[in-house]
């Protein structure tokens, strides 16, 4: 759905326009791909969820 | 956030047992979603979702439930209740999405053939859908003796449940409207 603009925001492939960051929620079920990117204070890999303002599509990665 | 959007309401059917008299409450509840402007909505029946059963969670999502999922400002889920839980084919429909789900609304429609209208299937649910990132709304539905509520037909035989479920779609879309300004508006502290 979106492409990564700069560190912080992401951009709606379908609107161009800056996607929002609103929520984070910490996985759990990790795979050895994963591993690496575990928090270890968390105990897993948070993800960040975004949601188009103009759309409503919305997109993840992690943080 | 663009005017005019339509919210997207679909109603999941959450059993495949033959004979299922949720079908009819379902009906129903799309039925009523159907008269409020603004609202699109669809009935997804999880008996007909071509999801494997030799893999579970994300790694079965499947591409046009997902969209769905995706699409929707809010769901309503409709479970019997057996053996006071829902059925196993709902909870693997569930897991099979995540980012789709997240800060969305939900209401639970409870269906039984006893007189408690599937009470304990919704307090079940309740936890599932904390964990997968959807918010409950305080208003259920609960169909109690279903086999005296509807005809063999479908047809509608206590009038009364017009009431309880336009309070609980009300309640619902007013949920999904103030999630959806969250969600496009309000970023995270």
């Amino acid at each position: 759905m979106a492409v990564v603009a700069n560190a912080d925001k992401l951009i709606c492939s379908h609107c161009k326009v800056e996607m929002n960051h609103h929520c984070d929620k910490i996985v759990y079920n990790v795979d050895a791909h994963d591993a690496g990117r575990t928090d270890p204070n968390l105990g897993g890999i948070i993800e960040e969820f975004h949601t188009c303002p103009k759309c409503g599509g919305g997109a993840s990665r992690h943080a | 956030m663009e005017a005019g959007r339509p919210l997207f309401i679909p109603v999941i059917l959450g059993t495949s047992r033959m004979g299922r008299l949720s079908l009819h409450a379902a009906r129903l509840v799309v039925g009523e979603l159907g008269k409020c402007g603004g609202v699109e909505t669809d009935l997804i029946d999880i008996a007909r979702l071509p999801l494997p059963t030799n893999d579970a969670g994300e790694a079965i999502k499947e591409a046009d439930f997902s969209a769905k999922m995706s699409k929707a400002d809010a769901l309503v889920l409709v479970s019997p209740e057996y053996n006071h839980g829902y059925s196993g084919l709902l909870k693997h429909v569930l897991d099979s999405c995540l980012k789709e789900y997240i800060h969305k609304a939900v209401g639970i429609v409870g269906v039984s053939a006893g007189p408690f209208g599937g009470t304990r299937v919704i307090e079940n649910l309740l936890p599932v859908m904390r964990e997968i990132g959807l918010v409950t709304i305080f208003w259920d539905v609960n169909f109690s003796s279903v086999q005296k509520v509807f005809a063999e037909d479908g047809r509608l035989l206590d009038e009364s449940y017009i009431r309880r479920v336009d309070k609980f779609l009300k309640e619902l879309i007013w949920m999904a409207k103030t999630l959806r300004q969250g969600r496009e508006l309000i970023s995270l502290g």
